[in-house]
Order: C-alpha cells, then sequence, then structure tokens
C-alpha cells in the first residue's frame, strides 16, 4: 500500500508546480468574465464580427493546409532513402521562431520586398509597385507563414510517432497485408495508416488551429489590418491604459477562446461523423486504381522491415515514384524557403538602408550585432531558464505518467490545452495578478514558473501519445527477469521513447527560449530575457536590431533540435 | 494651533515654496537617496535612447551612488497597469521606481491617484525650466501638471521624407490631400490607437476646425459631431489615394519610416522633430532627408517622468528627475548624434557655459520648414476621434 501512496505522490509536483498556478492563472484571469459592461462594448465593436472571421478562417485554412503538406511529405518519404534523416531539418526548421518566418516571408513578398526588386531588374520600376502582399485584407500571407511554420511541426510530430518501435512493427505488418490485398503503397497510407494516425494527432492539431488563431505577433508582421485579426483587436485592447478598454479586451479573449473551442468541437464532431461512414474507406483511389499486378511479389516483402518503394511494374511504379520525387521536391522547396528567410535575415541585420529596387543593400554596418554583444547577460539568463524548466517540466510530465492511470490523463491535458488554448495575453494577465498575491513577482522562483506552465503544457501533450501508447509487453518482460522499476525505467523504457523525450524536451526548451509576455509581466523588469530585450528593442524602426535578435533567438532553439534528431536516432535503425 | 495634521498640510504645500527655503530638504533627499536602486521603467524601442539612460545610470552611480536600472517596456500602458494591480493589491514596496509617461496614461495614473508628489517644484534644476515659452511642460495634453511629473524633453508633431523625391513638401492637410492625389498610394497614417495615427487625426481635426477653442475644454459627443463633419468630408477625400487605397493601415509610426527607407513610401511622421536627422545619423534614412512642420502650426507636447505612489525608493527616483533636467543631461539629449530630443530648459536662464552645450550645427534632415506648436486638444477627444475613425475606416 505504501508503495502505492508513494507512487502516487509522484504527480504531487505536478499539481503544485503546474496545475496549480495555472488554475489560478486562469480563475484571475477570468474574474472579469461577468461584466456586463464589457460584453455589451465587446458586442458593440464594429471590427468584432469581421476580425473573428478573420481569426477562425487563417486558423482552420493554415491548420488544414499544414496537415495536408505535413502527411503528404511525411507519407511520401517513409522508408524512402530520406526517411533516417528526415528528423534532423525537420526538428531545425522547428526551431525558427514564428516571427522569423513571417518578417522572411514579408521582406520577400512586400511591395517594396526582393520578388518585386528582382521584377524591378527587368521592368526598370524605380518605385515599388502597389501590390497587396503582405497584409492583405483576406489574411492569406499570415495563412502562408502559417502554414510555412507548422508544417515542420506537424511533420516533426509524425515523424516521432512513426519511429516509435511499436508503431514500426505494426505499420511494417499492416502493410504486407495492404500489399498482400493488392494496395499500393500509397493506398495502404491512406486506407491504414492515416486513419490510425489521425487521432494521435488531434491534439497536436488544436494546437496549430489556437495557435493560429490566436497568434499576435506574427499578425502584426504579416497579417490584415482593418480590421485585423480578433487576436489583435483583443491585443490592442487589453494593451491600453484605460480600464474600460481592459475589460472589453478580457472579455474579447473569452469569446475568441470560445469561439475556437466551438469550431474546433464541430470540426472534430464533422470528422467523427465522416469517419464513422466508413466510406472513406473505399474513398479515393483505391485497391482498383492502384492494384499492382498479380504475380510481382518479390521474396522478402512479408518480412518486418519493409521493402523500398520501388517495386512493381510499368505505370504504377512509375506513379510511385513520382509521387516519392513530387515529396523530395517539396520538401527541398520548403528547406530552401528556410534558408532563404535566414539569408534574409542575415542581410537585413547588417543593412541599415536597403532602398527600392537595389538588390543589395545600399551600406553595410555591424552596429546591430555590436549592441547585441553589449548585454550577454540576458541571453545567459534566458539559455539557464530553458535548461532548468525543460529539465523540470519533464520531470514533472514523466513522474505523472508513470504514478497515475492513464484514464486521468484526460485531467491534464484539458489543463494542456488550457495553457496552450487560452489567449496568451489574457492568461498571462491571470497569472500576474494571481502572482501578485502569492508575493512572487519580481522573483527567481516566480519567473520559472511562468516559464515552466507553457513548457509543461506543450511537453505533455507532445509525449503523452508516445508514452501512453508504450508496449506494455516490455514491461511484462523486464519484470517478469526481475527487474526492479527504476531499472525497468532506465535500461528499457526510456532508451526506447529516447526519440519522443528529447523530441519534448527540445520543444520545451524551444517555447521556455520563446516566452515573452508572461515573463515580462512576471519578472516586473527584475530580469531580462532575450525575448524581452528582443521585443522591447524591435518595437523601433531598427530593421537590422529586430533581424539580428530573430536570428539570435533561433540559434539555441536550433541546438536542441539538431542535439534532439541527431541523439533521438533509434539504434535499430541502422540494422 | 498646530497639531499633527495641519503640520502635514504645511509639509504638502512645501513644494510651491521658493526653493532656497528647501536646499536642507534636498540634500536631505540626496543624503537618503544614496545606495538606493531606481527602476526606470522607459520605453526601450531605440538604441540611442537606451545608450543615453545607461549613461544617465554611470553619472547617477557617480555623482549621487544611485543604481538606475532600465525596465525596457514597449509601452507604457503596460506600467500603468502594473502600478494599478500593485496598489490595489496592497504592494507598498512597488516594482516601478521612475515611469516616462505624458498624455493618457499621465492622466489615468493622476486621475486614478497612482502617482506620488508634487515633487517637481522642489527639484532644483526645475527653476531652469522653460514653463512660460514651453507651457506643455506644465500643461500635460491640457491636464495640468501639478508638480506630479517632472519634465524630461520636448515634442512637436514632424513629418519627413528624402527631399530628392520631394522638392515642395505640404505644408497643411489640404495640401498633403493633394500631394496624396498626386502619388497615390505612397502617403498613409498609422491606424489609431497608436497614438502617432491619433496625433495626425487630431491634427487634422485641429487644421480643419474654424474655432479652436474648443479644443481646451472637455467635449461631449453632440459637439464632436459637428466638429467632426469637415474632418470626416477629408478624411473621405483623403483615403482613396492612401497607400493601399485607404483600406489597410500601417500598425505604426516606425512600420511607416522603415515602408519610407525602402521607399515604399514617400512621407513619414514623428513626434521628435530631430528624430529624422538622428536617423540620417545612423545610416537608416538617406542624406537627401529633409523634414518639415506645418505652416500654420503642428500639434506639440512635452514628455516627462513621474514617480509611482508605492514607488519603493522615492528619495533616489527623485534624483534622477533633477539630474535628467541638469544642463549637461539635457544638452547630451538635445546633441542630433547622441539622441536629438529637444530641451525643456531656457536656455537664457543658464550661464552662458551651460548654454554653449546646446549649440548644434545644423544636420542633414533637420526641420527646414518649423512651424509653431499648437496645444494638444482636450484627452476626452481621443476616444470618441478612435471610435469614430474605427466605425468608418475600420472594416476594410
Amino acid at each position: 500500500m505504501s508503495a502505492t501512496v508513494k507512487k502516487r505522490a509522484l504527480s504531487a509536483p505536478l499539481a503544485l508546480l503546474f496545475a496549480f498556478p495555472l488554475i489560478a492563472s486562469l480563475l484571475f484571469a477570468l474574474s472579469g468574465v461577468f461584466d456586463i459592461q464589457a460584453w455589451q462594448l465587446l458586442f458593440a465593436h464594429p471590427q468584432l464580427w469581421p476580425a473573428l472571421g478573420l481569426s477562425i478562417f487563417t486558423g482552420l485554412t493554415s491548420a488544414a493546409l499544414s496537415l495536408l503538406f505535413a502527411v503528404f511529405l511525411v507519407g511520401g518519404l517513409y522508408q524512402s532513402a530520406w526517411w533516417q534523416r528526415l528528423s534532423l531539418p525537420t526538428g531545425a526548421m522547428l526551431a525558427v521562431p514564428h516571427v522569423a518566418v513571417a518578417i522572411g516571408l514579408s521582406f520577400l513578398i512586400m511591395p517594396s520586398g526582393l520578388l518585386a526588386r528582382v521584377f524591378a531588374v527587368f521592368t526598370s520600376w524605380t518605385e515599388p509597385p502597389t501590390w497587396i502582399t503582405n497584409h492583405d485584407p483576406y489574411g492569406l500571407s499570415l495563412i502562408a507563414a502559417l502554414v510555412l511554420k507548422e508544417t515542420p511541426f506537424l511533420m516533426w510530430i509524425l515523424i516521432s510517432i512513426l519511429n516509435r518501435i511499436d508503431v514500426c512493427h505494426s505499420f511494417a505488418g499492416q502493410r504486407a497485408v495492404g500489399l498482400s490485398l493488392g494496395h499500393s503503397t500509397a493506398s495502404v497510407w491512406l486506407h491504414i495508416y492515416l486513419p490510425q494516425l489521425l487521432p494521435k494527432l488531434v491534439w497536436p492539431l488544436l494546437v496549430v488551429f489556437t495557435y493560429a488563431a490566436t497568434v499576435v505577433d506574427m499578425a502584426l508582421v504579416i497579417g490584415p489590418t482593418q480590421p485585423p485579426t480578433l487576436a489583435v483587436v483583443v491585443w490592442v485592447d487589453i494593451n491600453d491604459a484605460i480600464v474600460t478598454s481592459n475589460a472589453r479586451g478580457s472579455v474579447g479573449s473569452v469569446f475568441l477562446t470560445l469561439m475556437i473551442a466551438m469550431v474546433a468541437m464541430m470540426v472534430w464532431l464533422v470528422a467523427k461523423v465522416v469517419f464513422s461512414q466508413r466510406e472513406w474507406l473505399t474513398w479515393g483511389p483505391g485497391p482498383r486504381d492502384l492494384i499492382r499486378p498479380s504475380g510481382t511479389f518479390s521474396r522478402g516483402e512479408g518480412q518486418i522491415q519493409p521493402p523500398p518503394f520501388s517495386f512493381g511494374e510499368g505505370a504504377r511504379k512509375g506513379r510511385m515514384r513520382s509521387l516519392v520525387t513530387l515529396s523530395k521536391v517539396k520538401f527541398i522547396l520548403l528547406i530552401f524557403l528556410y534558408i532563404f528567410i535566414t539569408a534574409i535575415l542575415l542581410l537585413l541585420s547588417f543593412a541599415p538602408l536597403w532602398p527600392f529596387p537595389n538588390l543589395w543593400p545600399e551600406t553595410l554596418s555591424i552596429a546591430a550585432w555590436s549592441r547585441i554583444g553589449d548585454n550577454p547577460w540576458a541571453l545567459i539568463t534566458s539559455l539557464i531558464l530553458a535548461i532548468l524548466t525543460t529539465i523540470t517540466a519533464l520531470a514533472l510530465v514523466i513522474g505523472w505518467m508513470e504514478s497515475q492511470p492513464q484514464t486521468r490523463d484526460r485531467l491534464v491535458t484539458v489543463l494542456s490545452a488550457v495553457a496552450l488554448g487560452v489567449p496568451a495575453i489574457l492568461l498571462a494577465l491571470g497569472q500576474y495578478r494571481a502572482f501578485l498575491q502569492l508575493g512572487i513577482t519580481g522573483t527567481t522562483f516566480g519567473l520559472f514558473i511562468a516559464h515552466l506552465v507553457p513548457v509543461t503544457a506543450y511537453m505533455f501533450i507532445v509525449l503523452v501519445g508516445p508514452y501512453r501508447s508504450f508496449d506494455s509487453c516490455w514491461r511484462a518482460s523486464a519484470f517478469g527477469l526481475l527487474a526492479s522499476f527504476p531499472r525497468f525505467l532506465w535500461m528499457i523504457k526510456f532508451p526506447l521513447l529516447k526519440a519522443p523525450i528529447l523530441a519534448a524536451s527540445a520543444i520545451g526548451f524551444a517555447v521556455s527560449f520563446g516566452q515573452y509576455v508572461p515573463a515580462q509581466l512576471i519578472a516586473a523588469g527584475r530580469y531580462s530575457t532575450l525575448p524581452m530585450e528582443a521585443v522591447t528593442l524591435t518595437s523601433g524602426t531598427n530593421r537590422p536590431l529586430t533581424a539580428a535578435f530573430t536570428l539570435l533567438l533561433m540559434v539555441p532553439p536550433l541546438l536542441a533540435f539538431v542535439a534532439a534528431a541527431y541523439f533521438g536516432k533509434s539504434r535499430w535503425s541502422k540494422a | 494651533m498646530l497639531n499633527r495634521r495641519s503640520l502635514l498640510r504645511f509639509a504638502a504645500l512645501a513644494p510651491f515654496l521658493p526653493n532656497m527655503a528647501f536646499a536642507a530638504d534636498w540634500s536631505a533627499i540626496e543624503t537618503e537617496a544614496k545606495g538606493q536602486e531606481v527602476y526606470f521603467n522607459a520605453w526601450a524601442g531605440a538604441d540611442n535612447i537606451n545608450a543615453y539612460i545607461a549613461w544617465a545610470g554611470e553619472q547617477l552611480k557617480e555623482r549621487y551612488g544611485v543604481t538606475l536600472t532600465h525596465v525596457k517596456i514597449t509601452d507604457t500602458a503596460e506600467v500603468v497597469k502594473r502600478v494599478r494591480d500593485e496598489v490595489n493589491s496592497g504592494k507598498t514596496d512597488g516594482s516601478v521606481d521612475l515611469v516616462w509617461i505624458n498624455g493618457e496614461n499621465f492622466r489615468t495614473m493622476k486621475v486614478e491617484k497612482l502617482l506620488f508628489g508634487p515633487f517637481t517644484q522642489a527639484l532644483p534644476n526645475f527653476a531652469f525650466v522653460d514653463t512660460v515659452g514651453k507651457p506643455t511642460t506644465l500643461q500635460d495634453f491640457t491636464e495640468s501638471v501639478d508638480g506630479l511629473e517632472s519634465p524630461w524633453g520636448m515634442a512637436q508633431f514632424t513629418f519627413f521624407g528624402d527631399g530628392a523625391k520631394i522638392s515642395n513638401p505640404p505644408k497643411s492637410m489640404m495640401e498633403l490631400a493633394a500631394f496624396a492625389k498626386a502619388n497615390p498610394g505612397r502617403v498613409t497614417y498609422p491606424a489609431p490607437p497608436d497614438f502617432h495615427g491619433t496625433t495626425f487625426l487630431k491634427q487634422a481635426m485641429v487644421e480643419l476646425a474654424t474655432d479652436r477653442s474648443i479644443f481646451a475644454k472637455p467635449i461631449d459627443k453632440d459637439v464632436f459631431a459637428e466638429v467632426a463633419k469637415p474632418w470626416l468630408v477629408f478624411l473621405d477625400e483623403l483615403r482613396p489615394s492612401l497607400w493601399r487605397e485607404g483600406k489597410q493601415y500601417p500598425k505604426s509610426q516606425a512600420e511607416i519610416t522603415q515602408m519610407v527607407a525602402d521607399g515604399e513610401l514617400l512621407i513619414g511622421l514623428t513626434f521628435n522633430p530631430n528624430e529624422p536627422a538622428n536617423l540620417v545619423a545612423a545610416g537608416t534614412l538617406p542624406k537627401t532627408t529633409i523634414a518639415w512642420q506645418h505652416a500654420a502650426g503642428t500639434i506639440g507636447n512635452s514628455h516627462f517622468v513621474a514617480i509611482p505612489t508605492n514607488a519603493k525608493a522615492k528619495a533616489a527616483a527623485q534624483v534622477v528627475a533633477n539630474f535628467l533636467l541638469s544642463a549637461e543631461a539635457q544638452a547630451r539629449k538635445n546633441d542630433l548624434k547622441i539622441w536629438g530630443d529637444p530641451t525643456v530648459l531656457d536656455l537664457t536662464k543658464l550661464s552662458g557655459e551651460d548654454a554653449q552645450q546646446f549649440a548644434s550645427l545644423p544636420a542633414p534632415g533637420s526641420v527646414i520648414f518649423p512651424g509653431p506648436a499648437i496645444l494638444e486638444p482636450h484627452g476626452s477627444f481621443v476616444p470618441l476621434i478612435e471610435s469614430t475613425w474605427l466605425d468608418h475606416y475600420g472594416k476594410g
């Protein structure tokens, strides 16, 4: 009995350091929800409905397109020659901050941007064209930036699921069955793999949708302006000095959250109905379409290790190949865009003046970089915080999952969804007021908790699927061999779950490294982190400094993802 | 009879008595300030300003033993909310000792009694402030300062652009509209409630009004509707010639400045008349940049530093405010190569040597067509201007 009690106690830190501050923040954030006058003001806001429409539209469209691209890319490259090398570039793309993508893409497509300058060489324009590209009224450029950023995230999730040894084995078996019944690889993907993968993607997709529908920094850089997305409307209100505007902003963010939850619920229900019809099984390219001519089985197909793509004959073989090639081309294009964006940022960081239609900056200066060198402490603080919060969050999450039955995961999942789903600025304000009551604003502990909460939420969402699907046979075998519980964890479970654990840690590190609004409020000016320095400095005109800081924000998470991808490689993959 | 209460009342009046009587008190404040740490919450979007504050910190450490920590913020409204929350929750050792402030944020803090003071008249260097020639040092957006904030610098709405592209800059709102018509898509203003955007709209309203006296007093909705009529006609007419046909607006003045530098827009706007010159010096704007103000005047104001009522280091905060008013600090701030923020001091009140420090050579990007300063309209105009604009132009 005492062992059970002791084991249950492993979940206490999570309750104390994650659930408690989060619930307290939420209560304080929602304390203004019964302000009738604020609701009246909100519904009288002339931009409310168009802005809400834009938020939902950009959120849904970018989530759907990201999913489509991610599935297409991962599906096309699964078990191809590139498969083992895929997680490294994907992780690297994941590390690029959202706002960096927005700035880079902006400078590419805006009327005085690089594309227009290239055109100007041929058309001899002296003034930028009056294109409507960035800040377009429908949010299309915002959607493009979001898709560019979220596709690698979903790919990363898919890859970490597919790389799990249990999935690897069961999928190989299912594939053998599918092929035996005459289905092509594409058909196996569509009819067998995808239905199993999609349920595992529900939470990541919700995160993507919520993020896209509530993002402020990207929307300010590249999104529509009049009306803007609702998140921006709310953000402007919450930042106002006038109390009634703050109240309207608070209920506005509650309203936005409710609408997002409603839309997500509707999408989920529709998906459920569609999938329960089971007609999707025959929808799309089916066995008749993609059936391979019989008698083309080569030996070895029934083995656990799936055969490469390039079998089959004639047109079907060609079609399969072109599908893989298309995925490869798309993946290279994606990587190229990221490299290009990074290069643009690098160039901008040295270019105080770069007027249209010049293809190269008029002057180059290292002023921005030397400015950053003046204060290395912000960077150091951010690094220490990121490392500490990632380790703590990992301990909290694993402590929970090892001590609680799976049925209780719902509690933490809902809390995590709240932490990620409620617009950051509302939750941050609630957190600030809660921490003020606890007397921990302006303290190291307060700053630590402010970083820990979102890190834990992200890591839980990312880790819960892989961790809970861990095959219990391993455990039974280990205990059968009289291994102790800690020994089983260290020698069997953690090594087998190495890839998802490292992936989640890399995400946690990046999330901590990017915290701004909650950190800024809780720090009360007593501490300075890199995002705080970056965001405050970039509220001015200095584009080189903005670019330099954006790049600097990119590097540590990039290293974390590269490390996760490198060390997370499964040992058996080389066999 | 002299009881405790009347003594307190006397103490409250004290700052308004002549400075001489307080020389002793001031040195007491300086003594108390030694070793204190001042958390100065100031907008940090320009690294030249941050560098100036860092310089002030070094001087204060050396001369008064005061540690000045620059808390970098993007929006002063954050600080107003922070102080309000702290005061409401009974936190007496507040996180803010000094805040860079003016206008609406000041009015909010004053009305909600979030400010310490009056203290400014007791600052020894306040005697050199040009309160007559620069009335905005006493009237912040028509709100009486009442000694609750110490003036720091001057601002006047100013336009700028590339002199190589603009030979004859528009010197009134009407001329600006004509310029926009001749150069469609090359002029715009930030969407309110960005404060430069709101100022542009105020400027238009003041220029178009027949009777300017109404701007000094609180305004009610019906009178505003009348004043707004010619203003809306003007804005409607201007709109189709604006950037993106006035359907989209940049979010900030900084974004417009960048677009001017890139060549996408022809005219930028700023509240610091020396900002264009400063940006030329920094290499962000071309050397051919020119700046101008409207012939009939543009809106001007002052910016200040204030001490929250729950500040922890009130004595040291006053020492900082006093130092920022010194001829040396003001002259350095005035220097185009440092910051270029105009001084609040009356140079004739300074010694010849001190006044000498302010002399500067004309620099590229300086204002070539200056106009007189117009007082800010009363604060009650702001919400009406913003909501009316949003109703008309906020829906795309």
